[in-house]
């Protein structure tokens, strides 16, 4: 017997000895009010090989999903990562949007000529204008700033995390001030 | 002598609680005793949004949005995942091409701030970059949702939806830019209307 079986038995039986009456007593009251737990083992049983493969698979199915993006803490990091193709994807479906349009425009007597356009707009509310400029300027600053860090980034430049949240809140400032000035000051 | 004797004690101390709260098997309780315990086990294992099956494997709540397809098994439960064959076209090139591109839609993007619009050639370069530069983006956002060994019919419907709205984008700015006065120019009309 190794020492630290020896020491390991001697503890149990320090234990189990009741050292005090409710101790004493315990045991037996739980039996005579029926309240005391039996333990059972669990008993494996052998299966085939397919019968296994089964069990494995359906097991499987019930695998958990890996978690979703709500899970992780916001960070200007991946934020603005992702706004970045948020953005890209509003601009470029746009000129795809407003390119079908202008391709079917005879065919429904729709005027999408700059001109017209043009005309159609200046005869907007001021607010109306500046909040449309706007909508459009913000993604396209946005996509534009962004984009020259990533393409940094490409060159395995200003990589580190300490860079990367730096140039983002400087990517958002200059957002912030380009936008203002396409929507007003243009 | 510390380091032998404390895992038979940390056993003894824990084991038969823990027990008695993970078991399913609570017929030796008392009545009483297993209303009051059930609801714990429950409160601890079981969250309430999740069905009690996979309830064992969730730690957080399931989320309504982008929920995931039901999991599949192709061939067997232990075959390894396929690794696609290699291609410098779709690979290292690709992506090259991709930056260079990139990179030149920036003077392109900033040029006509400083000049006012750009030149009917220039402005021809720019859509061309500009749907070439929007077909790619979107066709990284097609390979990243729409994976094929998870929706094979949907992702090669998307695939020709793109190359056809590419073309129909093409058509129609080709028809801008030679029927009016250039994508920069109209940009700026409007914008100073």
């Amino acid at each position: 017997m190794s020492t630290s079986r020896i020491l390991q038995t001697s503890a149990r039986r320090a234990l189990i000895r009741p050292t005090s009456l409710v101790a004493k007593f315990a045991p037996p009251a739980a039996f005579a009010t029926n309240t005391h737990y039996v333990q059972r083992r669990q008993v494996t049983q052998q299966v085939s090989q397919s019968t296994g493969e089964e069990i494995l698979a359906k097991q499987r199915l019930r695998r958990p999903v890996s978690p979703h993006l709500s899970i992780y803490q916001p960070q200007i990091t991946w934020y603005l990562s992702a706004l970045n193709r948020i953005t890209g994807v509003a601009l470029s479906g746009s000129l795809y949007l407003f390119s079908a349009a202008y391709l079917a425009s005879p065919l429904f007597g729709w005027h999408l000529e700059s001109s017209a356009i043009a005309a159609s707009f200046a005869a907007w509310p001021i607010v109306a204008k500046v909040l449309t400029k706007s909508a459009l300027a913000f993604p396209f600053v946005f996509h534009t700033v962004n984009s020259l860090r990533h393409l940094t980034w490409d060159m395995a430049k200003q990589i580190t995390n300490k860079q990367v949240q730096q140039t983002g809140w400087a990517a958002v400032g200059a957002t912030a001030i380009l936008t203002l000035y396409l929507a007003v000051g243009l | 002598m510390a380091s032998a004797l404390r895992p038979t004690l940390i056993r003894q101390a824990f084991a038969a609680p823990a027990k008695q709260l993970l078991s399913r098997n609570a017929s030796s309780l008392g009545p009483a005793a297993r209303a009051s315990l059930l609801p714990q086990v429950r409160a601890g294992l079981v969250r309430d949004a999740l069905p009690a099956s996979r309830a064992g494997f969730h730690a957080t709540g399931a989320k309504a949005i982008l929920t995931p397809l039901p999991e599949t098994i192709q061939g067997t439960v232990n075959d390894p995942a396929p690794v696609p064959p290699p291609s410098p076209l779709h690979g290292s090139y690709h992506w090259t091409f991709e930056r260079l591109l990139a990179v030149g839609l920036v003077p392109l993007t900033v040029a006509p701030f400083i000049g006012g619009s750009l030149n009917p050639a220039m402005d021809a370069v720019l859509c061309a970059a500009l749907v070439i530069h929007s077909h790619t983006g979107f066709t990284s956002c097609i390979t990243d949702y729409i994976p094929t060994w998870r929706m094979p019919k949907i992702r090669k419907a998307c695939d020709w939806l793109l190359k056809f709205a590419t073309v129909i984008a093409g058509v129609g700015l080709y028809s801008f830019e030679t029927n009016d006065i250039g994508l920069t120019a109209a940009i700026a009309r409007v914008w100073k209307a």
